[in-house]
């Protein structure tokens, strides 16, 4: 199966430049967005995630301010 | 999928949270990521989606003999059985779409021209991902991020169909991923 035509590259940060992004914004300028489900959720997350599970991001996609930037994981 | 919402600035973490930790970066994640742009035909779009649902029963089965939990194994070829329904009645629209008899095999032939194209191997998606394939929750992962891919595709070609019914089928089809992803949930859960 040939995957790559249903796909569209996005940007990705390594942990470097995701850690030199957060730094260098005010915490409620940028959304750090945590797709996992929520028992891995509270094994661990990076402070200040939002916890959306992926199954149910299409129907909240209200909850996250488009206009800033959101770091996914 | 984000961008598709109007999120401009949309960065995965390579590595996930497990990177985050300080272990080995294993290669871009693809969750979140957009479906190809363009509008597409009615034609074109159940051309695309026999294609995936053909790529994700080949995936579904080429996890089988990798994985070993009974449990995953039973739900991806649960799953693989799924896609062989899809692929029939998305064939079934076709025809209605194109308004003439077409054989399998003929309409087969091109799903494959539309898909052959400089893409990447299942292999090679593995590869990037590299998930742990003695680790259910790393495989698992990386069957919901196909599966979300998925779900966009259908939901994209719902959008830009100009046919009732085809919408409607990519509508339902889209309802069906959105139950895998769920079900992929609900094992992701219990192994956790």
């Amino acid at each position: 199966m040939r995957w790559r035509q249903f796909f569209t590259p996005i940007k990705a940060f390594n942990v470097g430049e995701a850690r030199e992004y957060i730094a260098g914004r005010n915490p409620e300028d940028v959304t750090i967005l945590d797709v996992r489900q929520p028992k891995e959720y509270r094994k661990g997350h990076l402070p200040g995630a939002k916890l959306i599970p992926l199954p149910e991001l299409g129907d909240r996609f209200h909850e996250v301010d488009p206009n800033k930037p959101a770091i996914v994981y | 999928m984000m961008q598709d919402n109007g999120f401009r600035d949309v960065y995965n973490l390579s590595g996930g949270i497990k990177a985050w930790n300080g272990e080995t970066a294993v290669g871009p994640a693809e969750q979140g990521l957009s479906l190809f742009e363009g509008r597409m035909s009615p034609e074109e779009s159940l051309l695309v989606a026999f294609s995936l649902e053909q790529g994700l029963r080949d995936f579904y089965l080429l996890m089988l003999p990798k994985v070993t939990s009974d449990d995953v194994a039973d739900i991806f070829q649960r799953l693989a059985n799924i896609e062989i329904k899809h692929q029939d009645r998305i064939f079934k629209e076709y025809v209605n779409v194109i308004g003439r008899a077409i054989s399998r095999q003929d309409f087969e032939q091109r799903t494959m021209k539309g898909v052959i194209e400089g893409g990447m191997t299942t292999e090679d998606y593995l590869a990037m991902f590299n998930p742990h394939l003695n680790s259910p929750g790393d495989v698992i992962s990386l069957a919901m991020s196909i599966e979300a891919q998925a779900l966009d595709l259908y939901q994209r070609a719902a959008g830009t169909a100009d046919i009732a019914r085809t919408k409607s089928l990519l509508m339902d089809i889209a309802g069906e991923e959105r139950g895998h992803l769920n079900q992929l949930a609900e094992l992701m859960d219990r192994i956790s």
